[in-house]
């Protein structure tokens, strides 16, 4: 299979369709809204679903095999902020505190791509290691910390002290909603084995789809509602939320090809370098870096990377491994 | 029936800001707080609340003269220059004036 019909391959899943109709409803100001209620209920299924059954994963495949490329992935999730950092930072003329904001969601990760990838890999019959739940989970909390630890070396004081925000950061990104829930449904899921996925499957599995759909469906009006920020926030951040995704992606699949994954993980490990935060990191930065500025972060990792990634993203770096894997 | 006046302190910020304003209220003497979320148009655009980055909350205290001054004087050193806001101070009558 070429790229391109790799990438129509992808276009054409249900779940990109949904987003690229939830695009068209925001870009023609239609009255579809989801209330928030939903897209927080929608993000709980989601993640417990892929917990669940990445924990099950585990349970099969024995940590043995599971830990070195998990310690390469939590890695990854460090090392991406000190380099993305600079880059920003001097590449961009982007104040400390923004550069050290937008550099936390890159080096986080996106569960939803991660899941969109699942899906493709799927839908093309490839197959990939289960497990690799395990890495989006190490992946969501290091970068966050660095962020946060580099914002606050970046900024002033003003009013609350950097060891209290970074209490705040701690807190958020290990008790977070979103890894709170990953990292419970995996040690579920890792505990019940298959026999407890037997009992749920009909409940977190065959609807699954649908209620990526759906999902999807919502991210397309939030990221559609987002493209007018893009003049706000210039050409250099639009280039930085495609290459640089582009670049991680390429490390991540070599990583994982390094650490004995097979096609389908290395890409999936690919896809969650690449993919850049919007549930977990939004919030701990907030509430802990209230100086960066919301737009910049949640624009970049929003309306650019987020549906560049799914929607071309995901097949590029399939074949990238596919070049590794020859 | 006896009444007493209050202060009724009003804040609609975004959603993100409801933690910080929470943990400044017992500090200045407030006994609880109100809120709930809204939506809303403003000078950071529209507030549509799909998801929390995008939501607005209200939130509304019911406290003494002196408490409301120094919890305006708070939010206007600490918060304001960190989170999109805005604040309002409007009379109140009250019952049981001693649960406040």
């Amino acid at each position: 299979m070429d790229i391109f019909s790799a990438i129509q391959a992808n276009l054409l899943s249900p779940a990109v369709l949904f987003f690229v109709l939830g695009l068209i409803a925001a870009l023609t100001k239609s009255d579809l809204k989801f209330p928030e209620p939903l897209y927080v209920g929608l993000t709980i299924y989601l993640l417990i679903a892929i917990g669940f059954k990445g924990g099950v994963a585990i349970a099969e495949a024995g940590l043995a095999k599971v830990w070195l490329p998990a310690f390469a992935a939590m890695g990854l999730g460090t090392l991406i902020p000190l380099w993305t950092y600079p880059v920003l930072r001097f590449g961009g003329k982007l104040p400390g505190v923004d550069a050290a904001a937008i550099a936390a969601h890159y080096g986080s990760v996106s569960a939803v791509t991660f899941i969109a990838a699942t899906n493709y890999l799927k839908a093309i019959d490839l197959p990939f290691e289960n497990y690799a739940t395990a890495f989006l989970a190490v992946m969501e909390s290091p970068a966050i910390l660095i962020g946060v630890v580099l914002g606050k070396m970046a900024t002033k004081n003003t009013g609350e002290s950097a060891a209290a925000s970074l209490k705040t950061a701690v807190h958020e990104a290990l008790f977070g909603r979103s890894i709170f829930l990953l990292v419970g449904a995996l040690v579920v899921g890792y505990l019940c084995g298959a026999p407890g996925m037997k009992k749920v499957e009909a409940f977190f599995v065959a609807p699954f789809q649908g209620v990526l759909a759906l999902f999807l469906l919502e991210m397309g009006v939030v990221a559609g509602r987002r493209v007018g920020d893009l003049r706000k926030v210039g050409p250099f951040l639009l280039g930085f939320g495609i290459i640089v995704p582009l670049i991680n992606g390429a490390i991540g699949v070599v990583l994982g090809k390094m650490t004995g994954l097979e096609l389908g993980g290395a890409t999936l490990l690919g896809v969650l370098s690449s993919s850049a935060s919007y549930i977990a990191a939004p919030a701990a930065i907030r509430m802990s870096l209230p100086e960066a500025n919301p737009t910049l972060y949640l624009t970049a990792s929003l309306a650019i990377t987020f549906p560049f990634n799914i929607t071309l993203g995901i097949p590029i770096y399939l074949e990238i491994a596919r070049l590794l894997y020859r | 029936m006896n009444t007493h006046p209050m202060k009724l302190v009003t804040l609609v910020c975004e959603a993100y800001a409801l933690q910080a304003v929470k943990k400044l209220l017992p500090e200045v003497g407030a006994h609880g707080c109100t809120h709930f979320p809204v939506e809303g148009d403003g000078a950071g655009g529209a507030r549509t609340g799909e998801m929390k980055e995008f939501a607005n909350v209200q939130i509304e205290v019911v406290l003494t003269a002196d408490a409301a001054s120094a919890l305006l004087a708070r939010i206007q050193k600490e918060l304001i220059p960190r989170y999109g806001m805005i604040v309002f101070e409007s009379d109140v009558r009250v019952l049981r004036a001693e649960k406040f």
